[in-house]
């Protein structure tokens, strides 16, 4: 497992998009340790890092609290509505805005670093490597910008909206967006390296793991694309359509879908290990670790699975979501719900 | 600002406009009465607000490859979509059928039916083609807005993330911007008011997408069962999608739906701005809507509704859901034996149960408001058939 269960720096935890998490809540939490209500709902997933958990709202602030108690250590107003999980790089704490820009904010002053000018609302998760910021944004751009100073490395416009996450290898960047297309792009200048046409939109955000990009579609279809030709390894055929991304834990993948089914699937060949049925539709992606799968669901329950069975393993009725995942550590796990609270639970 | 009042009475057995006004309503008479207050702008009733260009006409448009392995298939709807125009218009050109409602320079609200998640919603195959139509006579996606009461019913079915660019999606329980102001989802100055059973709030407020920004509404109700008001289709989808503090309207086994969707859709801005109405029954609902979340309950009719009558899409709704019901043994929409009560959850679980006396007379209501058409001998229901 790459992620620290004190590092929870980026959706889905790190920037491998594992979803992965080394702690094992395999019971329910029992104890509220704090929560914070905000003035409007979030949509975003929180990150974590040194004590300090990050949340981005509607209400177009990111919140950084102390993890153990709960004291706002600081707030930043940005100048509209928050959909974008926050990244943590270095000392700068990164999220899109609907005011179509990134931002860049100290993680220990939350004052502003830089701002990057974008066209639509950036929903997704700014991802960082290497000294440059990738994101997608809903008026179908996707940038690539220096880390230190926000300037413009290449963007590359597509042809409907962005709102998958992009997963940042060495060489390529992966993403989905919704005119149906997973696209691998050169990290350096965004040329076009391979694009798999899906049967309708990708929203998901790609996970890549040993040789394959694992994301799910609008089709109904989860698939496992080859990393370096975008050629179709497996796809495994869902109820409805995908728009939780996925983690992975072990030899499995986990995904949930707009069915109200958690699925575990082979990573190897895509067959499917187990499913269970959640509470109705599922939009949010699961995290997981080798013997525990957690996810929220939008009608407001969240819910842990063994990742072997898909047995469930408790359930806790707050935590309502839409994109939000929770963040678990040894100590505690974290949520971010729809209506707006943010809770540390033990 | 126009201030109109209604007055359902048991007593006098009508629906007043005004408390001497023209009698309108045949009422229940083990109802008691309500007052409704009206206050909305004054404004020209325009010729393409209800009943719109086409009063009576419905065209019912069917096409068996419009869901393909439980999939919507985007290609047959954009067939269903050009042919329902061109029959509703009597245009031989789509571009044509959709210049007789719409102009570039209008600022367009489609209000789409989110409730239902996953599968009986508006489809966003429907909604799509709808903004390709509206870009091909030359209305830019910005002036385009998606809208419902309920943000988090928008986003769980991608309509936020699924369409085209530059498109809005506003939920009005949130804040929204325009040019960089930030607006609040309802307008404080447009509302209904009426006491329902006792309630804190009494008034309900118009979305201000509708009051002040669009110039017109495409309305794309599902063709579906109503637990209270018999069915959500045009008038209901636009009256309790629009308006807030809804639900206060019914508390079982009783309703208000009737006559409040009809009130409710007779104020102006409404009233005016609504000028077509496509509803959505490529899959339909016939018991436990709006919600349907009892696959049992929903059938594959892969049919769009298209009208500029809301009444007369609605009465056709109407005849094709209480068929369905027929066909199944269910009871008729218009029930009122008080044995077929029961709870959601029965509701859930068996087609003879539902905790409300439907009130699908709203239609009716409708009609009686000026709305459009009822009577079945009056409308002119065109079939055509695809695929």
């Amino acid at each position: 497992m790459n992620a620290s269960d004190t590092h929870w720096v980026t959706l889905l935890a790190g920037n491998d998009r594992r979803g992965g998490t080394a702690a094992n809540h395999r019971t329910a939490p029992r104890e509220l340790i704090w929560k914070a209500e905000l003035p409007e709902g979030m949509r975003s997933s929180p990150v974590l890092r040194d004590g300090v958990l990050y949340v981005t709202c509607r209400d177009g602030c990111a919140y950084a609290f102390d993890s153990r108690t709960g004291k706002e250590r600081w707030k930043y107003q940005a100048a509209a509505a928050i959909d974008s999980t926050p990244s943590l790089s270095g000392n700068l704490v990164l999220f899109g805005c609907d005011d179509g820009a990134v931002y860049a904010v100290d993680h220990t002053s939350g004052r502003l670093q830089w701002r990057a000018e974008g066209g639509g609302e950036v929903w997704t998760s700014p991802a960082v490597r290497q000294d440059v910021v990738y994101f997608g944004s809903t008026d179908g751009v996707f940038k690539a910008v220096d880390r230190s100073t926000g300037q413009l490395r290449w963007s590359r416009q597509t042809e409907a909206r962005i709102c998958s996450t992009a997963y940042v290898s060495d060489r390529l960047v992966y993403f989905g967006c919704s005119d149906g297309r997973v696209y691998a792009v050169e990290s350096v200048s965004g040329r076009d390296v391979w694009i798999h046409q899906a049967g309708d939109a990708v929203t998901a955000s790609p996970a890549v793991l040993d040789g394959l990009v694992l994301v799910g579609a609008e089709d109904f279809f989860f698939y496992a694309l080859d990393e370096a030709t975008g050629k179709v390894r497996w796809k495994f055929e869902t109820g409805l359509g995908i728009a939780s991304s996925a983690a992975t834990a072990d030899d499995k993948v986990f995904v949930g879908g707009k069915d109200g089914f958690v699925y575990a699937l082979s990573r190897a060949d895509g067959r499917q290990i187990w499913r269970s049925r959640s509470l109705r539709t599922i939009t949010a992606p699961p995290v997981a670790s080798g013997s525990m799968v957690c996810i929220q669901t939008f009608y407001g329950a969240t819910e842990a699975f063994d990742a072997n069975t898909g047995n469930e393993l408790w359930r806790a009725n707050l935590g309502g979501s839409l994109q939000s995942s929770p963040v678990i550590t040894e100590e505690a796990v974290f949520l971010a719900t729809y209506p707006g609270v943010v809770y540390a639970l033990r | 600002m126009d201030r109109r009042t209604f007055v359902f009475s048991a007593t006098l057995g009508t629906l007043h406009l005004g408390l001497s006004g023209l009698p309108v309503r045949q009422a229940d008479p083990a109802r008691k009465s309500l007052k409704i207050d009206v206050r909305a702008p004054e404004m020209p009733l325009s010729p393409l607000g209800m009943p719109g260009l086409f009063p009576g006409r419905v065209v019912e448009v069917f096409h068996p490859g419009s869901l393909v392995d439980r999939r919507v298939a985007q290609p047959a709807v954009r067939a269903m979509v050009d042919e329902g125009m061109k029959a509703l218009t009597g245009e031989s050109v789509p571009r044509d059928a959709w210049g007789r409602l719409f102009t570039s320079t209008d600022v367009v609200a489609i209000k789409v039916n989110p409730s239902g998640a996953p599968t009986t919603t508006t489809s966003l195959a429907l909604v799509r083609e709808v903004v390709q139509a509206l870009n091909a006579v030359g209305v830019p996606n910005r002036n385009i807005i998606v809208y419902d009461r309920n943000s988090n019913q928008l986003e769980v079915n991608g309509y936020h993330t699924l369409l085209q660019p530059g498109v809005r999606v506003v939920g009005l329980d949130q804040r929204w911007s325009v040019a960089g102001q930030t607006r609040g989802g309802y307008d404080p100055d447009v509302f209904c008011e009426m006491d329902c059973f006792g309630e804190r709030e009494t008034r309900s407020y118009l979305a201000s997408v509708v009051a002040t920004e669009a110039t017109k509404i495409i309305n794309l109700p599902c063709l579906k069962e109503h637990n209270a008001s018999g069915v959500t289709g045009c008038l209901k989808n636009l009256a309790y999608g629009s308006f807030n503090n809804v639900a206060r309207t019914h508390v079982d086994p009783k309703t208000w739906t009737d006559p409040v969707i009809a009130v409710m859709c007779s104020a102006a801005p409404l009233r005016s701005k609504s000028v077509l109405h496509i509803m959505d029954g490529i899959r339909a609902v016939y018991h436990s809507g709006p919600f349907a979340w009892n696959p049992e309950f929903v059938w594959d009719a892969r049919t769009l509704l298209f009208g500029t009558d809301p009444v007369a899409v609605d009465r056709v709704e109407l005849e094709i859901v209480e068929q369905k019901r027929r066909e199944v043994g269910a009871p008729s929409l218009w029930d009122r034996d008080p044995r077929n009560l029961g709870t959601s959850g029965d509701m859930q679980r068996s087609a003879m149960k539902n905790p409300f006396y439907r009130e699908p007379g709203h239609i009716k209501t409708a009609s009686e408001l000026g709305l459009g058409r009822w009577e079945l001998d009056q409308i002119d229901r065109r079939r055509v058939s695809l695929g």
